[in-house]
């Protein structure tokens, strides 16, 4: 390349003075590193996308079904108003209006979590992670503005596209009858939990893939463990005897879904135990990660 | 200026590093030179604070690595020139890295142009040649305008102008007083760049000490004869701690007698000589000496007769 020989013999001085590493550095070093790729950016659209076109696709099926269900009953010459309706299905069995905003939550999970399993297990693949160490000997600071970053990120994309789901689903349900608006109970709450569940996702995806240091074994025990574990679970319940019933709610995807649901209900976790054990799982990933990377060889 | 003391790495039972101690002093080039798998990458990994040592410890300006407050105007290194995401450009790979200690911009452009990486700064790094690859590593150690550059392999892959780049670069950081530390499998490029060598073999030091020393102390110096008359004269010259190999029909190589001692045998025995050339042992010559008992994985090849020098240049 004719361009390359164009070197300098002997350096200009240097402008490189700084104050040495600080935290916010760090946190914009990663920043930087993952907005300069461009499949980052682009999967990010494409996940807000995702996220509101599976949740407006669950909106048009409940609609679907509510509009049958009123349709059957004029039929055959009785009421039944929304509000019948909406008292017809016992609490937690999916078809709440109030979790509406999380309609497409699954897709989110799936791929902000492989996000954050490729954000450390693509640095082992290339090597980059040598250049990582060198900047921040100390390691620590670079995964806890991992962490950050990818869980603001997965917080905010999952907001977005929870209050856009809504946006779609409020008109829809309003001209059936029901009454949904942005007061009704645990709209608000499951917007905002819906952020805290997908983001705890993304901190286990980020310490499988400092652990595992491989993005396909990461992303596969992340499946495993969020949707594989789950259907495992649901034949779990079918064991004869009382226990098995009660164990599935403790894996992560059940334990982290009911934190986003509102209201007591006999012989089930409240949703805030759900959110504490969801927690108890993040920390049980993210802090051997942390202990591993600051001890392994690079 | 880098201390290591008794720095030991083992790696599930195979000993890559063995207690090797020393000191590596500002103002001069020193070389690194070992056969493959001798532990000069180990070392330098555990100087960088990415391996932990086994046992031991090594200090860069006082401090082990870690714990200095800006690593990177401590030491630069370049340890492995494919330590960048392939899909990122240059340009943000070292805007990436200058960000953790707040290196100005105007920094990471003057790195670029320094290496001459303006074409490709903008670039995917995964599409770099290994020269250029080469010459982004050393742009990232030089981002910080460190104390101590540590560059393994620097000249890999780079076209002679690089070459020659490397060694104006790492001569005029070494006169300013910064601690250079560099290694390499060209011993050539070693003696004509560095002022000091370390030589390492099977993850121990076997020579520390200044390039002309190694150069001087290692072999006996040789001397090429040419003469009609080889036979006569290969057994006047024979005798107490001298050695005469015959390459050619003509041609003699005498090892243990300098060059005036056999124009005198030839004169007094009225041998014509038509060639008489003192030949200056190598750097080369003198890495294989000391290296040739310590080298990991033989190439198998015949050599000629052995010569036994004994490994003068030590500590």
């Amino acid at each position: 390349m004719s361009t390359m020989t164009e070197t300098r013999t002997v350096p200009t001085r240097s402008s490189a003075g700084s104050r040495g590493v600080t935290f916010t550095g760090v946190l914009r070093s990663e920043w930087i590193k993952l907005w300069s790729l461009l499949s980052t950016r682009i999967l990010l659209l494409l996940t807000l996308l995702a996220i509101v076109g599976v949740g407006a696709l669950a909106v048009l099926i409940r609609y679907t079904y509510l509009d049958e269900m009123i349709r059957r009953a004029r039929d055959q010459g009785q009421t039944m108003t929304p509000d019948m309706l909406e008292k017809s299905f016992p609490p937690g069995s999916g078809f709440d209006l109030y979790n509406l905003p999380n309609a497409g939550l699954q897709i989110g999970i799936l791929i902000l979590g492989s996000l954050a399993v490729l954000f450390m297990s693509s640095e082992y693949a290339t090597g980059m992670i040598r250049s990582t160490m060198n900047a921040v000997p100390r390691r620590t600071p670079a995964f806890v503005a991992k962490a950050i970053i990818l869980a603001v990120i997965s917080y905010v994309i999952t907001t977005i596209a929870g209050v856009v789901t809504f946006l779609i689903a409020m008109p829809v349900f309003q001209g059936m009858g029901f009454d949904l608006d942005w007061s009704t109970d645990g709209v608000l709450y499951s917007i905002f939990t819906g952020g805290l569940y997908v983001a705890g996702v993304a901190l286990i995806g980020l310490s499988m893939g400092t652990l595992l240091r491989n993005s396909a074994g990461g992303i596969t025990v992340l499946v495993a463990l969020f949707f594989v574990l789950s259907i495992a679970a649901s034949f779990m319940t079918l064991i004869p005897g009382e226990f098995w019933k009660y164990v599935p709610q403790y894996i992560p995807s059940e334990a982290g879904g009911r934190f986003l649901s509102i209201g007591h209900t006999d012989g089930i976790i409240d949703p805030w135990h759900g959110g504490l054990i969801f927690l108890g799982y993040v920390l049980l990933f993210l802090i051997p990660a942390m202990i591993v990377l600051k001890k392994r060889d690079v | 200026m880098i201390e290591a003391k008794g720095l030991t790495k083992v790696y599930g039972g195979k000993t890559a590093v063995a207690g090797v101690s020393f000191t590596v002093k500002p103002g001069l080039v020193t070389g690194f030179l070992g056969p493959n798998g001798a532990g000069k990458s180990t070392t330098m990994r555990m100087i960088m604070g990415l391996d932990r040592p086994t046992s031991g410890s090594v200090t860069v300006n006082g401090l082990p690595y870690a714990q200095h407050k800006a690593p990177l105007h401590e030491v630069g290194a370049l340890l492995d020139a494919k330590a960048v995401h392939t899909s990122r450009s240059a340009y943000n790979h070292l805007l990436a890295m200058a960000a953790t200690h707040g290196i100005p911009k105007a920094r990471v452009r003057e790195v670029i142009e320094m290496t001459g990486l303006e074409a490709v700064a903008r670039k995917k790094a995964g599409g770099f040649s290994l020269g250029m690859g080469q010459r982004l590593g050393i742009a990232a150690a030089l981002l910080g305008d460190p104390q101590t550059l540590i560059l393994d392999e620097p000249v890999n892959g780079l076209d002679p102008e690089g070459v020659l780049w490397v060694r104006n670069l790492v001569r005029y950081l070494a006169n300013q007083g910064k601690t250079i530390f560099l290694s390499s499998h060209l011993m050539s490029e070693m003696a004509q760049t560095a002022d000091h060598l370390i030589v390492i073999g099977r993850g121990r030091i076997i020579a520390d000490a200044p390039v002309k020393e190694i150069i001087a102390g290692t072999r006996q110096a040789k001397t090429l004869v040419r003469t009609g008359a080889a036979l006569e004269l290969s057994a006047l010259l024979a005798g107490d701690g001298v050695t005469v190999d015959q390459s050619e029909p003509e041609t003699l190589e005498v090892t243990g007698m300098d060059s005036r001692q056999i124009a005198r045998i030839a004169l007094d025995n009225r041998v014509l000589l038509y060639e008489l050339t003192p030949q200056l042992s190598s750097l080369e010559d003198a890495y294989f000496d000391l290296t040739k008992d310590e080298v990991e994985y033989h190439s198998h090849l015949t050599s000629g007769p052995a010569v036994s020098a004994p490994a003068a240049a030590g500590k």
